[in-house]
């Protein structure tokens, strides 16, 4: 393991106090675990409470996405693992103002039952929570069986649209209904070069060779569609668009926003090559294509690789995009 | 009869045997899912452990703190349906400050009912369910407090070992479900040991 770190137990824990100490009107560290990260300054009262949670090791997400417009309040928990009910819970009580509480996160078992279970720990506490679950990766299990899939980069869009509906002074139910909308209107697919380490198992999560590429990999390793040698650029991101444009089609007149995305390793230069096929393929399909996001969004620690996310727009998904945010990772407006 | 003295002891030998039983837990689970099984059960055997001087008398409320420390320390789905099958069970004994030999086949159902709500897994899946469904059936009827722990250990075991050959159907190992044939389940190899230590023969 080739890492810069103390000590593995200490990982999580060092990197939110540094992340804390770099942005403070951001971010603040509420309640006594150390692993929940809310508001610098919490939402105005009455405002309806977004909290996202999961696994570290995918900066920007979740963490990074508390901020006006986007999340009040986030639980991380260590590498790749899920936080546990309690510090959920706490994220929960962090993120209400007296107008309930969207949970807003990936599909993973753990992150699930872990949510489900904080909510019965908040009814103590008489706040309302609603769930969406974000299940974008068409890699992941074939369309019949969507509400298998995992939640990948599409998060980054979720948070966004629900964060702005909430700042618009929508209410609960509404804030729901259009972070649900969002969650079936984004797909992404992802290909892995590299694998990565988890810091407290000390060896790569999964081998594979200098010179094979991985389509449909998940974020933490779950295997993907094929693995084969690694191919030019342009078929690469020929066959993501492809797989897709499969799932979900694009037309012409359609309003789209695409998310290219770093796995972590995987430098911006690399990204803006895959960027040009990205773009004439949806602009060839009649498609316009509304603020582009191109850069790491939602990362694998050390892996090589990128993940490519499209959300189709209507007015509504479009006005909540293009509203302003402002985190240390992303700003609109 | 189960009372306070003897879930203390309980609580001792199950801390202990986790401990112990820590490295060979992780690595069998470390081949399908993320290899965090004992210390899951590790670390929140020591949460309980911890709270043993002020445990009440109550088992109900007894039983909750022990779910709390799970809660408190572990975010793996083990610990958390580990929690919720506390919990079950800290409900249907809430008030009482002990419970008969007899009764544990009923609890064990109520466990096995919350965490297959929590865990949205039907039985039969290769998982921790069709050990507390085994241990359940295998439990019915008994009252004597030795027959009862000998039926509970023997259809853990058994279960284990009935559905080796199966493929895994839920979690991260429901993607390896091909290489999980032939392979123990982490889950319900766990719940033997959890059983094997709570009833004094681990």
């Amino acid at each position: 393991m080739k890492k810069i770190l103390n000590t593995p137990a200490d990982y999580v824990d060092e990197m939110l106090d540094g992340l804390v100490a770099a942005y403070p009107e951001f971010y603040r560290l509420h309640g006594d675990s150390h692993r929940v990260v809310a508001r610098a300054q919490a939402g105005r009262a009455g405002k309806v409470g977004i909290v996202s949670g999961g696994g570290s090791g995918h900066l920007p997400i979740f963490t990074g996405y508390v901020g006006t417009g986007l999340l009040d309040a986030c639980a991380i928990g260590d590498v790749f693992a899920s936080p546990s009910s309690e510090q959920m819970a706490d994220a929960i009580r962090a993120a209400d103002q007296g107008a309930g509480v969207l949970r807003l996160y990936g599909n993973y078992g753990g992150d699930v039952m872990n949510f489900d279970m904080a909510g019965d720990l908040v009814e103590f506490d008489d706040i309302r929570c609603t769930t969406v679950l974000l299940a974008d990766d068409v890699a992941s299990a074939a369309p019949e069986e969507r509400e298998k899939r995992r939640g990948v980069a599409g998060m980054v869009y979720a948070f966004k649209i629900a964060g702005a509906a909430a700042e618009a002074g929508q209410d609960l139910d509404a804030v729901t209904r259009v972070a649900q909308k969002a969650a079936d209107a984004v797909r992404s697919v992802g290909a892995a070069l590299s694998s990565c380490t988890v810091p407290q198992a000390g060896r790569p999560t999964f081998d594979i060779a200098e010179d094979e590429m991985e389509m449909g990999m998940g974020i933490h390793g779950e295997p993907g569609v094929w693995r084969n040698k690694l191919r030019p650029a342009d078929a690469i991101a020929g066959e993501m668009m492809d797989r897709l444009l499969a799932d979900m089609p694009v037309g012409q007149g359609d309003r789209v926003s695409v998310l290219v995305n770093s796995l972590g390793a995987t430098p911006p230069e690399e990204l803006y090559i895959l960027y040009r096929v990205v773009k004439a393929r949806l602009e060839g399909a009649g498609a316009s294509i509304v603020m582009p996001l191109v850069g790491r969004y939602a990362t694998s620690m050390e892996m090589a690789g990128v993940s490519f996310t499209l959300l189709k727009l209507d007015e509504e998904l479009e006005g909540l995009l293009r509203a302003p945010c402002d985190c240390a990772f992303w700003r609109v407006g | 009869m189960i009372d306070r003295a003897a879930l203390l002891g309980a609580i001792g030998r199950l801390a202990a045997a986790m401990e112990r039983e820590a490295p060979a837990l992780n690595e069998i689970d470390g081949a399908l899912g993320d290899g965090d099984l004992g210390i899951t059960m590790t670390r929140g055997m020591q949460a309980v452990q911890q709270g043993m001087a002020e445990m009440p008398a109550d088992l109900g409320q007894a039983l909750l703190r022990c779910a709390q420390a799970f809660t408190k320390t572990s975010g793996s789905s083990y610990g958390t349906l580990f929690a919720t099958g506390l919990m079950a069970v800290a409900k249907a004994v809430k008030g009482r400050e002990s419970f008969e030999a007899s009764e544990v086949s009923g609890l064990i159902a109520a466990a096995r009912d919350a965490m297959q709500a929590r865990g949205k897994a039907e039985l039969g899946g290769k998982t921790v369910l069709d050990s507390l469904d085994a241990m359940a059936k295998a439990t019915a009827g008994l009252s004597d407090p030795a027959e009862v722990a000998c039926a509970a250990r023997e259809a853990a075991r058994e279960a284990v070992e009935a559905f080796r050959e199966r493929p895994a159907t839920v979690g991260r190992a429901r993607i390896f479900a091909e290489k999980s044939r032939t392979m123990r389940d982490p889950g319900m190899l766990a719940m033997t040991r959890i059983v094997e230590a709570v009833t004094g023969e681990a």
